[in-house]
Order: structure tokens, then sequence, then C-alpha cells
């Protein structure tokens, strides 16, 4: 056991969770088996994999990934659609689960193709004993046009099948919000009308990982073709953050409970979640590719997080960042920050020269002699040579210089760079 | 610009990682199933569980696990031949090269310290019990730890006037700087143990003292002090000396070693005659020469250990056995080698010779008359620590001839787990190996 441990726990829609890492609903919560040994490792719930009346029959291979300087992963598509296993058997792998698992949660997550197929769902996941309910209205790789995001990008559907859920069961519903659309906002509002309590963002989006010049398709191949389908993991953790921030400050959702989902691999990418709103964290693309364990890593993370910051309870950070995202209308545009270039610490391979030459304001000369850059007249406080520099703590933010007649003020300066 | 390494004596050798690049090399590491390096570290540092928390920005986590599992852990992230431990165990290997572990070790071990993070903490409950430890090495410290966290009353009686043994005393600055053996002793501190030091067990105490001060079980990790002297002609000459007199009088005199302009020799193929040859160079020798009986391959020093030595221009001429030693009116003026082959012969003028041709231990019937020892000195105990005396424990280089710290830190946990199991079932007269209890 590593020293430092938390108290993390959090309720979530009236439900108390050990702590808010959940897996969501996909193929790392599919069998009893599975969840069994992620509460094991320590996660405090699962959004099991989405249950039908529909039983998928899936291709194969189904994933890809891709990557960047020989990095992968940093991002991964996932054709499998919901469960390929027999209704009732879901059911009762989560009736099981939660007898034997009593302080887990458990919560199921449904997509039916019409308004009593939901209801059905919805009565069989009670008598199962779930903790919540989740409607997946977000999946973009159904092989049906009756299910998933394109019901998702819908309001009014969203809307009828919350209310479908909401009329046959008392357990709170969690309505699982697709990226593919410009304003998810709408449809959120939508299911809060029709009864949703919780709003789960984001689904994967829609996507073309990689093009295979070996048949000309995308990837995967399946036999000779692909599909576009989702798109998940460390890439899409900034529009899912974006997305929740949204949702978060909607003055029309402020009843509503947040579940935040997309790329979260590391406490630190858990934590930026919870600052956004999100009292409730969900992973897959990371469990795929490393396993369950990286949960003890959340769990130990954020405990030295909060010991650190003197925090004794996680909802004291929920939405702590939310007051600081404002429009960019409202930003203080009165200065400009000055970098500061360390030449001690620079190594002199001038990439913030040839950044700022090509992709800035030609800010930089390039002293040949000394092969160090030097920021000239022109810098417009950009930082984009901060942000090309290899070097930790090398370039920094700087003087600040105030804009012809406006006003001086104190402004905040960010210190710490990673 | 010169093929060569500068440096100076107490200044590191490596320099360890920053955030990025421990990331990089984190990012690096396949993350195993069953983790080898894992498998691989004697004392379950567990560099696998470790390194997994770098990965996932949890550094201070990675702090507690190696702090956790080896209390020694700032020491053997630095001086650990991690190349023949866990680095080699490293699946990554099979793709191109090892995770540099004990870098990362370090790296995690320095988070520790920036962000002052107490891991190991005093129990609450203690125990009426009280253990002495001899001697404040590896060995002993693993072992008072462990034997404190369970609620003993410990206390480590140390000859010299500074714990840490060979840590302190044998291995040079460059490669372990005193900080970084002072924190890790900070930690045992930090549990409660007490340290008597300038108290030479068996001279200035007895063992049989330590049952009449009430301690009801006494640990001997007492290491090896005395270096080999082979009885080679003119080895008493002025200017012959042994690789653990010459080490700890550098380190005990902040590197004044007075070497200045001389010529150095130094016999040995080890960690410790590396150590002695960089200490030399490093303080002011004018030339510095290893001599090796046997074969590059066949030397034991660690690689990295062994590429110091290059970088600082010490050569090493592998072979040739000490032969003879030459004086004029007692001072040492050459030394003589010959050849593996029978042929060979070297004649090399020396104003020092530094032997670091292995380690003995002192004279450990001094500790106990009845103490059971092996032909070659070392303390008769076995795999669990049991010596011959009830209650009396042993483990570390004094015990097992001279392996590494990361050794005696696993040897003194185990012994540690073991005198636990004994002091909780302990019968009021003790103890031996033999007979299961003594009633």
């Amino acid at each position: 056991m590593m020293a430092v441990r938390k108290d993390l726990s959090i309720e979530y829609l009236g439900v108390k969770c050990e702590n808010p890492f959940f897996l969501s609903s996909s193929p790392v919560g599919g069998n009893y088996d599975m969840v069994a040994k992620c509460f094991e490792a320590g996660w405090g719930g699962v959004f099991f994999k989405t249950i039908g009346i529909f039983v998928a029959d899936e291709c194969s291979p189904r994933f890809d990934n891709n990557g960047k300087e020989g990095l992968p992963w940093i991002g991964f598509k996932n054709m499998e659609q919901i469960s390929d296993k027999p209704t009732e058997q879901n059911f009762e792998y989560l009736a099981r689960l939660k007898r034997d698992y009593p302080d887990k949660v458990v919560v199921s997550s449904i997509m039916g193709s019409d308004e009593d197929e939901w209801k059905k769902l919805a009565k069989l996941s009670e008598q199962a004993g779930v903790d919540l309910i989740e409607g997946n209205f977000s999946c973009p790789q159904m092989t049906s046009h009756a299910m998933g995001s394109d019901v998702g990008s819908s309001p009014e559907l969203v809307k009828q099948y919350s209310e479908a859920v909401t009329s046959v069961t008392d357990i709170p519903f969690i309505a699982k919000m697709t990226p593919n659309i410009t304003n998810m906002n709408l449809p959120a509002r939508a299911a809060a009308l029709g009864g949703a309590k919780g709003i789960s963002a984001i689904n994967t989006i829609k996507s073309i990982t990689n093009i295979d010049f070996e048949h000309m398709t995308a990837m995967p191949v399946v036999d000779g073709k692909s599909s576009i389908s989702g798109y998940s993991g460390a890439a899409v953790r900034p529009i899912a953050l974006r997305f929740c921030a949204l949702l978060a400050q909607d003055a029309l959702l402020r009843d509503a409970e947040f579940s935040g989902i997309g790329g979260v691999e590391t406490w630190r990418d858990a934590l930026e979640f919870l600052l956004v709103g999100c009292r409730n964290i969900q992973v897959t693309t990371a469990v795929m590719q490393y396993g369950y364990r990286i949960v003890e890593d959340m769990i130990s993370g954020l405990s030295h997080f909060m010991e650190e910051r003197g925090y004794d309870d996680l909802d004291a950070l929920i939405g702590q960042a939310l007051p600081n995202i404002i429009p960019a209308e409202e930003l203080n545009r009165d200065f400009r920050i000055i970098p500061n270039i360390d030449r001690d610490k620079c190594v002199g391979c001038g990439r913030c020269y040839i950044s700022c030459c090509d992709g800035a304001h030609q800010a930089i000369d390039w002293e040949e002699d000394a092969r160090r850059p030097a920021i000239n007249d022109k810098c417009v406080g950009c930082h984009l040579c901060l942000n090309v520099c290899p070097v930790a703590g090398c370039i920094t933010p700087g003087e600040i210089r105030f804009k012809e007649g406006r006003r001086h003020t104190d402004i905040l300066l960010k210190r710490y760079y990673d | 610009m010169s093929k060569l390494a500068t440096a100076e004596y107490a200044s590191e050798a490596q320099a360890g990682f920053t955030h990025r690049t421990a990331m990089e090399e984190a990012a690096r590491c396949l993350l195993c199933h069953d983790a080898p390096c894992s498998a691989g570290c004697p004392a379950g540092t567990d560099p696998g569980r470790f390194i997994r928390s770098i990965r996932f920005r949890n550094p201070k986590g990675a702090a507690e696990t190696i702090r956790e599992n080896n209390i020694l852990g700032g020491s053997c992230a630095r001086i650990c031949p991690c190349d023949k431990l866990c680095e080699e165990a490293c699946s990554r290997s099979g793709i191109d090269r090892p995770i540099e572990i004990g870098k990362l070790q370090r790296y995690a071990m320095e988070q520790e310290n920036i962000f002052h993070l107490k891991t190991r903490r005093p129990p609450q409950e203690k125990k009426a019990l009280r253990v002495a430890c001899v001697g404040a090495g590896p060995a002993s410290l693993a072992c008072a730890a462990a034997l404190a966290e369970a609620g003993y009353g410990v206390t480590i009686f140390e000859a010299e006037a500074k714990a840490g043994g060979m840590l302190t005393y044998g291995v040079p600055p460059m490669r372990l700087p005193q900080e970084v053996i002072d924190r890790d002793i900070d930690a045992v501190r930090g549990l409660g143990v007490e340290f008597v030091f300038n108290t030479r067990v068996g001279r200035d105490i007895g063992l049989g003292d330590l049952k009449a001060k009430g301690f009801a079980a006494v640990f001997i990790g007492a290491g090896l002090w005395r270096s080999k002297l082979p009885d080679t002609e003119g080895a008493e000459l002025d200017g012959v000396l042994t690789a653990v007199d010459f080490l700890k009088n550098a380190r005990s005199t902040g590197g004044r070693t007075e070497l200045e302009g001389k010529s150095v020799v130094v016999i040995g193929g080890g960690d410790v005659a590396m150590d002695c040859a960089a200490t030399a160079k490093l303080t002011g020798a004018q030339s510095v020469a290893i001599y090796y009986r046997r074969t590059l391959e066949e030397a034991p020093a660690n690689a990295d250990e062994l590429r110091y030595v290059f970088s600082l221009g010490v050569p090493i001429v592998t072979n040739f056995a000490p032969a003879r030693f030459v004086g004029d009116g007692g001072k040492l003026k050459s030394a003589e080698f010959k050849g593996r082959d029978g042929k060979s012969f070297a004649s090399v003028t020396a104003d020092v010779v530094v032997f670091a041709a292995g380690q003995a231990p002192e004279d450990m019937t001094r500790l106990a008359g009845d103490l059971r020892l092996t032909q070659e000195g070392l303390i008769d105990a076995d795999g669990s620590g049991h010596t011959n005396l009830p209650f009396v424990f042993a483990a570390g280089d004094a015990v097992n001839g001279g392996k590494t710290a990361v050794e005696a830190v696993a040897e003194g946990k185990a012994v540690a787990v073991e005198m636990i199991a004994r002091l909780e079932n302990a019968p009021k007269d003790g103890a031996n190996r033999d007979g299961k209890e003594v009633r």
C-alpha cells in the first residue's frame, strides 16, 4: 500500500462512490470476470458494456491506432458496437456483480431502437439492482440508424427516449452524449427535460485514423474495406474537456451532474475533468492499452495532489476551473508577455527560431556565431517559441509590456511548465 | 574537445534525469505484465511498479514504492550494478537497449527529497522488546528499519563516527554523494532507530553486554573491513595500501589523499578497484593504471564503472598478476607483474599501490568467542540469518563474503522478518538455529 491515501469518495447522483474512477461502457467491462478484476484493482465503479435488445455482430479486425514520432496510441479507433452477448446474460452479470461487490457502483448502459426497447431495458436494469442507468445515445458505429449517435444528435429523440426510461424507473438516468454534433448542449438539455439527472460526455468521435496504401481503404482493413468509426484516447481529451466545460457552464443544466470521458490516462487527466465540473470520470482507451492497473496511480497521484494542496474533500475540487474559462471577448488583451530565453540552458537547436520565422512573427534573430536565439522588437508574446523549445525551463514568460494607452494592471503569470 | 572527462572528486559522475527526460525514458518502458526487472531486484524495490508510476505522472508514488521496498533506495539508485540485475532482465533489450532503471530510481528519489515526502513512519504501537544491530551499513540499516516499523526499539552500534558503512566510507562521492546516503539514513532514523557511534562491539562493548543491557536479540551486519593483502614480496613497503583504507581515508578527508604528482597502480577488477582508480585520479595522482590478473570479460566491475574509469583516462592492463613490490629504504619504488601466459613480465614505477582484490572480515571472534565462523572467518549464519548463538542473527557482507549493497538490504529485510517471527513467539530463554526452539 502506498503511503499517502486521501479519501477520494464522492457522491454521484446520490450514489456513494469510493472514488470517481469508473470504466466507461466499452470492451473493458463486458463480462463478470472483467468487472470483478477491475473492482479488485481499485476502480470505484463500472459503466457496463452497452446492453441492447439488438445483439451485435462484429467485424474483424476492429481496432486501429495512430501515433506521432514513434509514440503509438495518441488516438485509437474502435469499430465495436454494443454487447455481442445475449441480453439476459448481461443482466445476469450485472445482478451478480452488484451482489458480490455491494460497495462498488454498477451502472447499466442501455440502448434501445424504439421506446418499448428503452423501457424494457430500463426495467431489466432495475431488476438487476443496478445503481444507475446510462442511456447510450452516442455510439458512432452502430449498424442501425435507429440507434447510437444518429439518435444522440437529435434532441427530440434524446428527450423522447430519456422520458421512456425515466417513466418506468426511479433509478437516476444518465444520458451519454455524442461529440459528433456542433452544439452538445442542445441534446443535453433535451435529456434533462426528458428526466435525465446526469450527462456523460464524450462518446467517440467519428474518424478515419489512417489510410491503408495496400488496399486503398481506411484502417482497420476488413476484407479490403473499412468504415468510419469512433476515435478515442489521449488525442480527444482536449475536445472532451471543451464539451464538458460548456455543459457545466450551461445555466439550463445547473441541476445536472456530469461524468467526464475522453482520453483519461493519468490522475492529472482525471483532475482536469473534475476541475471543469465533472463528478465522475470514465476510462476505456487507456485500460485497453495498459490494463486496469492504471487506476493505482490515479488514486495515488490524486491523493498526493490533494495532500500537497491541502484538500481533504474531492468535492472542493469540482468545477474549480470553470469561472476562469471565459469567452474570448472577455480576455484581457492589454499586454504582451515577452518570453525570456535562458542562454545557459539553451542547447542551440534553433527550433524556436525556425518556428518563429515560419509560424509566427519573425521576432527571433539567430546569432550565427554563438548559435543562440535572441528575441527582437517584433515579438508579440505569442509563446510559440516556449511551446516548441525542447529544453525544460529554457524559455519562460518574461517581461510584461502593456500596449500603447492601455491600463496597467497586475497580471497573473503562469510560472511552472512541465 | 578532449576524449577524456574532467571531473572533481566530489562531483557526481553522471547527471540525473529531468521531468522530461525521465518521462521519455519511462515512455520507453514496455510496462511488462510480469515485470522481469522487478523479479531481478534482490531487495524487491519493484522497478516495474515505480516506472509505471513515473509513466503515469505520479513520481511521488514512484518514490513511495521505492522507499517502502528499499529503505536505502536513494543509495541503491546510484551504486546498484543494474546492468547485472534489473536492467539485465529488462524486456526492452529484445528491441534495443534496457530502460535506465537506476537512473529513473534516482529521479524518483530526487522527487522524494524535493517534496519532502516521508513514506515510512514509526508505528503507532511500540513493543517493549529492544533489538541491537551491530554496524550501520546497508544490512543493519535495512534490518533496523523493518524491526522499528514492527514496533521494536532498535539501537545501532557503529564503530565509526558516521552511519552508512561502506556507503559512507567505501564508495567514492562521485558515485554516491554523502547527502544521498544521509537522506537514506534519515529515513531509518525517522522510524525511531537510535544510533550509537564510535562504539565497536567486541571492543568497546561485548555481545554479552548487549544482552545484559536488555536487548532481546542482536543483528550483526558488521561488513568486511579488512582488505585481502596477498603475501606478495614487498607488501609491507610504505606506499602499499589496501582499498578499504585508501577509500576510507579519501572519503573521510574529503579527498585529501596527497597523491599529487604521484604514480598510482591499482590492483583488482571489481567495482572497488574502479572506485580506487577514480579516486586516485580525481584527487590529483599524476598517473593511474589498473592491473588485473584476468580478462576484462571476467572482471566483476559493472559496465558503467569501467566506462567511467576509461573516461578518466585510466588504463586497465589485463592478465597481469602482482609478482613483487620493490622498494628503496622501505618506500615503494616499483611494482612487478607476471603475465598469465607465464612468459610476459611488467615492471612499473609506482609511488603507491592500492590493493583492491577483495575484502575480508575483521576478527569476528572478538564479537563473541563462541560465535561460529566459517573457514574464511565469515560469520556462519543460515539463509534466515540464524547464527549458532540464540537470538543472534547475522547477514550482509560479513556472512556472504562481500556482495552488493542491494543484496545486503535484501538480506537485512529478510532476516528482520525472521527475527520478528522469533521474537513474537519468543520463549523466555531463546532459540537457536538447530533445535527448533530451546525452552
